[in-house]
């Protein structure tokens, strides 16, 4: 499970490679995976999602672009796999019909994500779209209300 | 409450047997919930794309309820040595995912799977633990978790193994009341003991009319009467060696004993001798000779053979060094089988008592030999052939006083 981490991590050191260009957000890509993979319990996972997604975020580049595209299930998949590695000791035998629900959840969570992101592309962009935010606005509070509420 | 209790006590709500959250929802929950916020007012749809699956995982699942447990099938009473097949019934309640920590392997499987088979080896005779099965619950997802769980400890006690020796050139004969041995007590079998003068009580056809006429006083003839012999069998417990001299001073872990050392050889020959004896109907004893509060009173029948076998596990597991060895209310006539590495020379000293007590002793050396010497230190060849030539001087001075020795086991 470990070794899925730093799977995942690959493609997101490499997005950030080809988008920064530089060599280092691939090195703290790499130490925050190690640390993750190492102590999937820590903060370790949270940093990398974190810092990929805000390296991203104020990175050039349309904002729909290939790499966001990439970037989206890769950190959900760091999310997921550090969930999961951190339940289970190192050198556990796993049997692949205890990872078949989380898969299929990843799947159902991934199409929903992916989704929204085309409902994002086709949404109007640039000044003037006060009504969208306030819809956007208005989705987030339910949102937070629904998450505050399982809590 | 203290600080440092409430620290505690926030500690053992973080795990134990109840679902409790993990990191990895926190991390969803306040990660997912933030890049949702930031990205809606610092307008980077990216980071709103990126919160999105964090929220959703969380929405997606429910804090499971329910108590998941692990049970073991009992391992049938008599399963000896060897590998033992047995299985472990997981009851997931809402679980997801179940990590069970089997002997040999940590599995990870779906919590609802089908009973899981467990293999449990068994190597070494004595009391210890079989099984005991760690686990942890996952709900989706890894967010919650139901432990992790200190399983029940499986115990069990093998009793020593019973190697069969041959019978001897005794003739087969079906277990009576009588035995197969002479009696030192008078009795009525056809072996004569003694021919003395009448006295009353005696029968008159004891009467030996030959000895009587020549004499002119009234003789009877008196008989040996059959009996089983008594076996003691005298283990001495205070040490256990093996071969190898370097390892005597260190604890050895894992089993009750040092597999093949002195402890356990005499342990196994005790067994096996008992068994042997009582087939052949004789009444067997057992002693542990630096503690008596541990003797098992002679007996005869498989029963006593299983009584033997367990108070054998019993002095194993009270064994420990004790610089006073005795023989107490030892039968009269017995034959004492002596158990003991001879390693000092109280124990070589009983051995020549008992003898002159007039009992037949059979010393039987348990001490693994040849010795390996010490090689860390340059001392050590020397020390192992001096502990060598005591212990054969000991072995040798039994044999003087009339100890049937064996020297090797």
């Amino acid at each position: 499970m470990r070794l899925a981490i730093v799977l995942a991590a690959l493609p997101v050191a490499l997005v950030l490679h080809l988008d920064s260009g530089a060599v280092v957000p691939v090195v703290i890509v790499v130490v925050l995976t190690a640390l993750s993979a190492l102590m999937p319990g820590s903060a370790g996972p949270a940093l990398l999602i974190g810092y990929a997604a805000l390296a991203m975020a104020f990175g050039d580049g349309h904002p729909l672009r290939l790499g966001v595209w990439i970037m989206i299930p890769a950190l959900h998949l760091i999310h997921v796999t550090s969930a999961l590695a951190a339940v289970v000791p190192v050198k556990t035998k796993i049997e692949l019909a205890a990872l078949k629900a989380p898969a299929r959840r990843f799947a159902i969570v991934q199409a929903i994500s992916f989704g929204v992101a085309a409902f994002a592309a086709f949404i109007p962009s640039g000044p003037g779209i006060g009504l969208v935010e306030l819809l956007g606005l208005g989705a987030l509070t339910v949102v937070i209300a629904v998450v505050a509420l399982r809590i | 409450m203290s600080r440092a209790d409430k620290i505690r006590e926030a500690f053992a709500q973080s795990r134990g047997a109840h679902w409790h959250p993990t990191d990895a929802y926190s991390r969803a929950v306040w990660l997912g919930t933030g890049l949702v916020v930031a990205g809606l007012f610092l307008h980077q749809v990216e980071m709103v794309l990126f919160g999105v699956p964090l929220i959703l995982s969380v929405l997606l699942t429910t804090k499971p309820k329910g108590t998941p447990t692990v049970s073991v099938r009992p391992v049938p009473r008599g399963a000896g040595a060897g590998v033992v097949h047995t299985v472990a019934h997981l009851d997931g309640a809402d679980a997801e995912i179940a990590v069970v920590k089997l002997p040999g392997v940590t599995k990870a499987v779906p919590a609802h799977s089908p009973d899981l088979p467990v293999q449990i080896r068994r190597d070494a005779w004595g009391p210890g633990i079989d099984l005991r099965l760690d686990h942890l619950f996952a709900g989706p997802d890894g967010m919650h978790v139901y432990g992790p769980i200190v399983g029940t400890e499986h115990v069990r006690t093998i009793l020593p193994p019973v190697e069969h020796h041959p019978a001897g050139p005794l003739p087969p004969r079906p277990a009576g009341l009588v035995g197969i041995h002479r009696s030192p007590r008078a009795g009525d079998s056809t072996e004569l003991r003694d021919i003395r003068a009448f006295q009353p009580g005696d029968r008159l056809k004891r009467i030996d009319w030959r000895v009587t006429t020549r004499t002119g006083t009234v003789h009877v003839r008196e008989r040996h009467a059959e009996a089983d012999a008594e076996i003691v069998l005298a283990v001495d417990t205070r040490t256990d060696v093996g071969a190898d001299v370097a390892l005597w001073s260190s604890p050895h872990y894992g089993a009750t004993t040092r597999p093949d050392g002195s402890l356990d050889r005499a342990v196994r020959r005790a067994a096996s001798m008992a068994a042997g004896y009582l087939r052949q109907g004789d009444r067997v004893a057992l002693m542990d000779l630096s503690r008596p509060q541990l003797n098992v009173r002679s007996g005869v029948g498989r029963r006593h053979l299983m009584r033997i076998r367990t108070q054998l596990v019993v002095c194993v597991q009270a064994a420990g060094w004790s610089s006073r060895v005795a023989l107490r209310k030892l039968p009269h006539g017995s034959v004492v089988v002596l158990l003991s590495p001879f390693l000092d020379d109280e124990i070589a000293e009983l051995a020549v008592q008992t003898r002159k007590h007039g009992h037949v002793v059979l010393a039987i050396n348990t001490l693994p030999l040849p010795l390996k010497p010490d090689r860390e230190t340059p001392w050590g060849e020397v020390a192992a052939e001096l502990i060598a030539a005591e212990h054969r001087q000991r072995l040798r001075r039994m044999a003087e006083h009339g100890v049937a020795v064996t020297r090797e086991c």
